[in-house]
């Protein structure tokens, strides 16, 4: 833990260190720059992302976030950054969320896959490269977010998420996003998120199709899609014949990372109590208000 | 006989090039009898040329709800004046 006087001596340097940046509204802003931000990380030894908080706490802009203040504010982005999200599945969608929850600058990610990448992962898959194949995704992913982002910390999970394991992985998480190719796992971590009062922003895909909803613990959740009865719920959908095409995921990725930033943020209102239904091909989102 | 809107959503609505019907009926075995006599057909002929065999009825390959409540979840089959079944094609892929 930290003594005053080096918080203090932490605050003195980020302003010492702070220069004056005009942004896209041809306004002066104190900022940070990411070589800066590494000096002081190294000289104050504190983590990176402990500096940039430090900063945004005086009204000054790490450079990497000045594109995000705009919309979440520099509260928001101190809460992003000292946030934990856990993401479920580090494949189609896991794998963009990760990379968009890097760059928005959350503080700390819980990643879980015991999956390697394979030739079929390379169409949508995006951290899935051609010399990367029979690599743990989960090692390529904790890679590229250091690539990204160094104030981010990774804790990694090379296993499989199941009902023994489920509370342990992802305790301590401020949200839970589904990464998921199944609905039997999809189940389990709706029913721990609920144990543990962590939101689960629930999405799957099929086809040029997704559906996204978030599940807070007092919401009503898969239970209001397939029925109480986990023994009648399908394994998996209509993806298996028609596939899971690039964009498709990354559009509905996009949504789930929007929801958590929403939560975390306080910038908007999550999709709770209802089911959304995007059809990319046709461009069409729509609501389903669903009830108990 | 109650009068009822069935809509449908993502795939399916693109596949019947509809968004919504209405039809009169009693419970909710009635109503899926109709929507598979009316649109199961056209529904199975689009999958099948899109490469995709499914067996069943509608009900058998979809994910429906009334007034957005799952049909698994439902105990009443009766169908009341303007209740609204939701019909949308399962996606569990990630």
């Amino acid at each position: 833990m930290k003594s005053n006087a080096a918080d203090k001596d932490i605050r003195r340097c980020v302003t010492e260190s702070a220069e004056s940046h005009v942004g896209q509204d041809g306004k002066a802003h104190l900022v940070i720059s990411l070589k800066t931000t590494a000096s002081l990380s190294s000289s104050q030894k504190v983590p990176a992302k402990e500096v940039e908080i430090t900063a945004l706490k005086q009204g000054i802009i790490p450079c990497r976030y000045l594109r995000n203040i705009g919309t979440v504010g520099l509260d928001g982005q101190i809460k992003l950054l000292q946030s934990t999200v856990a993401v479920v599945g580090a494949g189609g969608l896991g794998s963009t969320i990760i990379e968009l929850l890097a760059r928005q600058g959350i503080g700390h990610l819980i990643i879980i896959d015991n999956d390697r990448f394979a030739e079929e992962n390379l169409n949508r898959q995006i951290m899935s490269t051609e010399e990367n194949l029979g690599q743990y995704k989960v090692i390529s992913a904790a890679k590229r977010v250091k690539e990204i982002n160094s104030a981010t910390t990774v804790t990694t999970f090379r296993e499989r998420l199941t009902g023994d394991n489920a509370k342990s992985l992802l305790t301590g998480a401020r949200v839970v996003v589904d990464g998921l190719d199944n609905l039997s796992s999809r189940l389990v971590v709706e029913q721990t998120c609920r144990a543990l009062a962590i939101p689960y922003i629930y999405a799957s895909i099929a086809g040029f199709n997704g559906q996204l909803m978030t599940i807070f613990p007092e919401d009503v959740g898969l239970s209001s899609l397939y029925g109480s009865s986990s023994d009648i719920v399908p394994e998996q959908g209509i993806e298996t014949r028609i596939g899971n095409p690039p964009a498709t995921v990354a559009l509905i990725a996009a949504l789930q990372v929007q929801e958590a930033v929403n939560i975390i943020a306080g910038v908007g209102a999550a999709i709770r109590n209802q089911i959304l239904l995007v059809d990319a091909r046709e461009c069409t989102i729509d609501r389903i208000e669903l009830g108990k | 006989m109650a009068l009822i809107t069935v809509r449908f959503y993502s795939l399916w609505r693109s596949y019947l090039g509809t968004d919504s019907t209405t039809l009169q009926a009693d419970d909710i075995e009635d109503a899926l009898a109709q929507l598979e006599t009316r649109f199961g057909p056209r529904l199975r002929e689009k999958l099948e040329t899109a490469g995709v065999h499914l067996d069943g009825k509608i009900q058998d390959y979809s994910l429906i709800l009334l007034n957005g409540i799952a049909l698994r979840n439902i105990k009443s089959t009766a169908l009341k004046e303007g209740d609204v079944l939701h019909i949308f094609p399962p996606a569990i892929g990630g």
